[in-house]
């Protein structure tokens, strides 16, 4: 549940990249904080802190501003990919709104996609939320590489693979060139902040 | 899950506050904002630490390695920014080649080097004596992960002696001479005075370091 502060009117979004180590998670951010960060006024910051466990993300807050009355803040964050960082996954998910899954349209990754999604479901059911409920999209992203002759997964498999139990919107991207980028983030938000509103009605 | 599919007040005038903010009509990104990372001298060292901790590849220690020599240049009349360096070059070296069989402790004292070399270089003004201090507890640090390393590696062959019996029973490696206990207990030595002949080294530096402040 978002962090909302009725006496205030602040409405504080917290939407997580998931998906595969090395899929571009933190690439998209990057994207965002290179493009946009005049306009939203913001700094990326890579959190990271060690002692008996360790966290690792990146996260990048930014307000949009006064929407019917309620400030919006966004805060983005990625997770490690890797399977040994999970207590991390698990915590950045805590209190989660929305989510990003970037899967890694590269066809070698094809299991990794599968099991990143399988993880992410375990985790979610940590907090007793599941991906039938939350709001969430999908980015299939390194598009770009069939250009290079890298073998690409199609979106039709990839759709079948990691959406054809969820129908959720679905965005073929490269996070390196920025394409669907902007679209991707725009539609989580959306869905994220129409799901909060729908909460507090 | 909400039914974002319909249109209200709010959805449009979110979408429409969204366009505005990503509006991606500039032609290629703006480059970041200046800020204290990006100026710092050591900000590509820590993108590839911070890779490094993430996931080690061999492209990420090359890239630790070129970047230490590239600061070793830059940081040639700071002796104490010399002995952290110096500190920082040995663990990328240990850990290139020991890979999955780093010591855990490695990039705890990896980080925490690099994070007082960081703090030092980012304060010019740090007096003298601080900067000895906290060379002289990173140190510390690297110096008992050193023993732990020898410590674990001494024990390796004497924890396994069945496998030693073993290996002589079987036919000689393809490579040539099978490894005889004589020439582990020679090579275990040989990296013993490596190590002791390093940390002279680096505690020759470190006392420069002292006397030039």
């Amino acid at each position: 549940m978002a962090f909302i502060n009725l006496k205030s009117k602040i409405i504080q979004v917290k939407i997580v990249y998931y998906g595969p180590g090395r899929g571009g998670k933190t690439t998209n951010l990057e994207y965002i904080y290179r493009k946009f960060h005049q306009r939203i006024n913001s700094e990326m910051v890579t959190v990271k802190t060690h002692g008996d466990r360790t966290l690792f993300f990146d996260f990048l807050p930014f307000d949009i501003g006064v929407i019917n009355g309620y400030q919006i803040k966004i805060q983005l964050y990625t997770v490690p990919g890797q399977v040994k960082y999970n207590a991390t996954r698990r915590l950045v998910l805590r209190g989660v709104d929305g989510i990003v899954f970037v899967a890694d349209a590269m066809a070698v990754r094809r299991e990794k996609n599968l099991q990143a999604l399988k993880n992410l479901q375990e985790n979610l059911a940590s907090y007793k939320k599941n991906l039938h409920t939350i709001p969430w999209v999908i980015q299939y992203n390194k598009m770009d590489l069939a250009d290079q002759g890298i073998p690409i997964l199609d979106v039709e498999l990839l759709e079948r693979d990691i959406n054809r139990e969820f129908k959720r919107p679905a965005f073929p991207a490269s996070a390196v060139k920025g394409t669907n980028v902007v679209a991707t983030l725009k539609k989580i938000i959306s869905m994220t902040v129409a799901s909060i509103r729908k909460e507090l009605l | 899950m909400a039914d974002s599919s319909k249109p209200d007040p709010l959805s449009t005038a979110l979408d429409n506050r969204l366009d505005e903010l990503f509006r991606e009509d500039d032609p290629a990104p703006a480059a970041p904002a200046a800020g204290k990372a990006k100026t710092s001298p050591l900000s590509e060292l820590k993108k590839i630490v911070l890779s490094i901790d993430w996931e080690i590849t061999p492209e990420a220690l090359d890239s630790f390695s070129d970047q230490v020599r590239l600061l070793k240049e830059h940081y040639q009349g700071d002796k104490v920014i010399l002995v952290f360096l110096q500190v920082l070059g040995s663990l990328g070296q240990y850990i290139k080649s020991s890979r999955s069989k780093v010591h855990p402790s490695t990039f705890t004292v990896l980080n925490s080097v690099f994070a007082r070399l960081d703090e030092i270089v980012s304060t010019p003004k740090m007096a003298p004596a601080v900067r000895r201090k906290l060379l002289q507890a990173e140190m510390d640090a690297y110096q008992e992960l050193r023993a732990k390393i020898s410590q674990r590696r001494a024990a390796e062959p004497a924890a396994k002696p069945a496998a030693a019996i073993d290996t002589a029973a079987r036919p000689p490696a393809p490579a040539g001479r099978p490894v005889t206990p004589e020439m582990l207990a020679g090579a275990v030595a040989e990296l013993k005075e490596f190590i002791r002949a390093e940390l002279d080294a680096l505690r020759q530096l470190a006392k420069s370091a002292a006397r030039r402040d």
